[in-house]
């Protein structure tokens, strides 16, 4: 067998930014073009060839034969398991948005740039999953932050969608600048950014620094200031839980995601929240072990603040996403409901080993059926907003009756979302709790609970509406649109799949989660 | 040589000045200013610690984050003057046709 270079190993994202720079070269050859299928043919392709490169490279095994996986630029990134699990996250979820997208924006200008801007981001997400360093990270999250903000601000004579692209903006610039400050304040205690540095200075206690590639004491050891420390890791869990729209950063979450255009709802809710939280699994595995802040003198105990947070997120977006009125806030609240059962990944580990890779690999899993289950609900909603159909709960009656096969599919996202055997979401609920049992973390596996079953009560509201309430005034369904059905049904069909096919999920998850 | 102390409140005052900012102006624009102080707070502790520590990771990293501001705020604009068209106005507070 022939070994490909070391920089293939990057395929999955590097596919994603040669589309976007054909993208661009497409639009420069011909800038007013309405050919909305080359476009939207270009993206697909690209983002497909990333899921599939991330695919071929996770069952062949690359970066498995070396503990820090494939390490690139000086080890500024690392392709191991986890970086290309989660893109194949991004690779699967950008697919589906393109491919809806291709009827989303038929009749808008400015195509090109749509999905240039998609699929940039998507690369940011991308490199994100493989980046060791907190420069590589932050840089990254800006290549995915800083599209999104355009994007979801597109409709430009939209009043919501510009509304909700000011409040992301400024809610995003401060975060970033949160993060930055975090960052800067990490540097200052340990001396390094890369995270194998940083994780030195915390174990030995003394200042790093990169010689040749390689992590060594500081001359005259200076002792790392751990309340310095203590400090910045806080600040970057208040930048990661922006970026996965968890408490206390949540509340650009539901407007930016009831103004944007609906695919880029999808986009932002499935993948983004996926890029934020594989910076923070990296993050906190590798650069801030658990143990050894504790050994260290307690700079702080981030299991103790993301078990905070977890419960917190779970609440408030549950609760809030039952009292909603309108269908795709009410998707937005859960959204935020679900980032704070992803948080148990982080809040649920005891120590290193094996208690970590159990709790991360249950969060990691979970992404990827969110990525597909949440995906589709918010496709769904592009599929209503396409034919017209309004916004509340009441709007959506009797559609199961025109539109069957999509309604069908929209259940099975649902239920799915609530935790009902339907589709992958049951086995990975169910995998979250096992993760919170093993370390008896009583107050998270109720809160689990809970709000499960209130989740399924406000889930349910939409499948009564669409299946058994009669439908309230004329509506006709004049086209049914190929490209937004191909990623509904789609993806329907993978959450289904997932049901027989979780345990191979959790296996390559927890395998990845070992290696870290 | 100065005591590292000493920059660590310089930043530090400088990045509260700029949180203060954002959360009592309404004007789009001195928000966008603030933010911008923010991130020279980062700036500082990154170049002043990068002396301090005698490597020169710091001194490339703040390098990044400017031209990573100057970004940001090219959108920021472009997001405020689509904001101006459709509420003529950069007040953020007026913006709100949704609620929570």
């Amino acid at each position: 067998m022939v070994a490909l270079p070391d920089w293939m190993a990057l395929a999955p994202a590097l596919s994603l930014a040669l589309a976007s720079l054909v993208l661009l070269l497409a639009d420069s050859v011909d800038p007013d073009t309405t050919n909305t299928g080359l476009l939207a043919g270009i993206s697909v392709l690209g983002s497909l060839l990333s899921f599939g490169f991330a695919g071929w490279f996770i069952t062949a095994g690359t970066g498995m034969a070396d503990s820090t996986g494939v390490a690139l630029f000086n080890n500024q990134l690392v392709v191991d398991q986890m970086a290309l699990f989660f893109m194949a996250i991004v690779g699967s979820v950008t697919t589906l948005v393109v491919l809806a997208s291709y009827d989303y924006v038929a009749e808008h200008s400015y195509q090109a740039e749509f999905f240039v801007l998609v699929l940039l981001s998507a690369t940011g997400m991308s490199l994100l999953s493989a980046a060791n360093s907190l420069a590589t990270a932050f840089v990254a999250l800006e290549l995915v932050s800083l599209p999104s903000y355009a994007l979801v601000a597109f409709l430009k004579e939209n009043k919501g969608s510009v509304e909700a692209g000011l409040k992301y903006f400024l809610i995003g610039a401060v975060s970033s600048a949160v993060l930055a400050y975090g960052i800067s304040l990490v540097y200052a205690a340990t001396g390094v950014l890369r995270f194998d540095g940083v994780a030195t200075a915390i174990s030995s206690g003394t200042v790093q620094t990169i010689v040749d590639g390689s992590v060594q004491a500081q001359a005259g050891d200076p002792a790392v200031p751990m309340a310095i420390l203590g400090v910045g890791i806080l600040m970057i869990i208040g930048g990661v839980a922006f970026k996965t729209a968890s408490v206390p950063f949540h509340f650009w979450a539901p407007e930016a995601y009831e103004g944007a255009p609906a695919p880029i709802s999808a986009f932002l809710s499935s993948a983004s929240k996926a890029a934020g939280f594989v910076l923070a699994f990296r993050a906190f595995a590798v650069a801030f072990p658990i143990g050894d802040l504790l050994a260290a003198g307690g700079a702080i105990n981030w299991v103790m603040a993301f078990q905070i947070l977890a419960i917190a997120t779970m609440f408030i977006g549950n609760f809030a996403a039952a009292t909603q009125e309108t269908v795709k806030r009410m998707l937005a609240y859960s959204s935020v409901g679900h980032a704070g059962y992803v948080l148990i990944g982080l809040a649920a580990v005891s120590g290193s080993g094996e208690g970590l890779s159990l709790s991360m690999s249950a969060g990691m899993s979970h992404l990827l059926v969110y990525g597909f289950m949440n995906t589709g609900a918010f496709l769904f909603i592009a599929l209503a907003e396409y034919w017209g159909v309004g916004r509340r709960f009441e709007d959506y009656n009797g559609l199961g009756r025109e539109a069957p096969v999509a309604c069908a599919a929209m259940t099975v996202f649902l239920f799915s979302l609530a935790g009902l055997p339907i589709g992958g979401g049951f086995f990975s609920k169910f995998y979250l709790f096992q993760a919170t049992l093993n370390v008896s973390a009583w107050s998270l596996a109720a809160a689990l609970i809970i709000n499960s079953a209130l989740s399924l009560f406000y889930y349910s509201r939409v499948v009564k509406a669409m299946w058994i309430e009669e439908p309230t005034g004329s509506r006709t369904i004049e086209s049914y649109p190929m490209g937004l059905y191909t990623a509904v049904v789609g993806a329907a069909l993978v959450t289904v799949l997932l049901l027989p096919g979780f345990n191979r999920v959790s296996e390559i998850a927890f395998q990845a989660a070992q290696l870290l | 040589m100065i005591p590292a102390e000493t920059y660590l409140l310089l930043s530090a005052a400088i990045f509260c000045i700029g949180l203060f900012g954002i959360l009592t102006r309404r004007n789009a624009l001195i928000f966008l200013m603030s933010v911008e102080l923010m991130l020279n707070a980062a700036n500082i502790n990154l170049v002043a610690f990068s002396l301090q520590h005698g490597n020169l990771t710091g001194q490339v990293f703040s390098l990044f984050t400017m031209a990573l501001a100057a970004a940001e705020v090219a959108i920021g604009i472009g997001i405020v003057l689509v904001l101006y068209r459709n509420f003529t106005d950069v007040d953020v507070t007026k913006a709100t046709t949704m609620r929570w």
